[in-house]
């Protein structure tokens, strides 16, 4: 199956969602082994990077990808974090057998500081946690 | 003395910059995936009649040479192509906007290049370009 990946008008002009687009292009064509977490993926992820003031919302239907400018519809999960802290979800470091979130990771750990003080807000996370793990590791460029 | 932004004797400045910041070396220490190039949009009121370019040949945190190029120069032979305009490029080396930040807002946009790879890299790069404020600069706008 072949995966698309793609920007719903408007979201061009949109660098945080051009540039996850790309990432999750690479990243799949990189390393094969994701393709079995996307084409399981579905539900709407918003990311809100406060600071540059700049949102976006994955919307995944297993195997297909549309990237939305701004928050489209009502998302499963909200992430709410400042653009360093977006950035590092795309760093998060993976164990080795099951790929899952290494906690003892330099990266994970920064982020599990900002999720534990009041950073980073994460919306739905618990209720869509297959997801959230899924979407974690098909973003890492681990 | 102040250089103008940008010129061939600005981003001759700049590779001193780059090999002056401590920050650079140790973020790029292990980077070997190539040049970057940083390219100026056209501005025909600034005088920039064409779209121009500094490629920073970088490696293991050292630069080893920058030069002044056409675009169409810098995205054959750079790896690497990051573009944008004037006032963009001057708010960042300024210190006025973070250089990641801007890309998330497109101000600034990878045209070129392996997004993973820059991500890993991502200090490395904000180092970059922050090496850049301290070259003594003179802005056209």
């Amino acid at each position: 199956m072949t995966e698309v990946i793609e920007l719903a008008p408007g979201a061009s002009e949109n660098g945080l969602a051009t540039m996850l687009a790309d990432l999750l292009r690479q990243n799949l064509a990189d390393k094969p082994h994701k393709r079995a977490d996307f084409a399981r993926l579905a539900g709407r992820v918003a990311i809100v990077a406060e600071d540059a003031g700049v949102a976006l919302t994955l919307e995944f239907d297993r195997g297909r990808l549309v990237v939305h400018d701004g928050i489209v519809g009502i998302p499963d999960v909200t992430v709410r974090a400042p653009s360093d802290d977006v950035m590092a979800m795309s760093l998060v470091e993976l164990t080795p057998r099951r790929a899952l979130p290494d906690p003892r990771g330099e990266t994970m750990r920064k982020l599990w500081q900002g999720m534990r003080g009041d950073r980073i807000h994460i919306h739905g996370a618990l209720l869509h946690a297959p997801l959230m793990l899924r979407l974690t590791r098909v973003m890492s460029v681990h | 003395m102040a250089h103008t932004f940008p010129s061939p004797e600005w981003t001759a400045a700049y590779k001193d910059a780059v090999n002056g910041n401590a920050a650079y070396r140790e973020a790029g220490k292990t980077w070997t995936h190539g040049a970057v190039a940083f390219v100026v949009e056209k501005d025909a009121a600034l005088g920039l009649p064409d779209d121009c370019a500094m490629v920073l040949d970088v490696n293991a945190g050292e630069c080893r040479e920058t030069h002044w190029v056409a675009r169409a120069v810098a995205e054959a032979e750079a790896p690497f192509v990051i573009v944008g305009r004037y006032d963009r490029w001057r708010d960042v080396i300024t210190g006025k906007d973070d250089p990641i930040k801007s890309m998330m807002q497109n101000k600034l946009r990878l045209v070129k290049g392996h997004l993973p790879t820059i991500i890993r890299y991502v200090e490395s790069s904000r180092q970059l370009v922050k090496s850049a404020s301290a070259v003594d600069s003179h802005w056209l706008a």
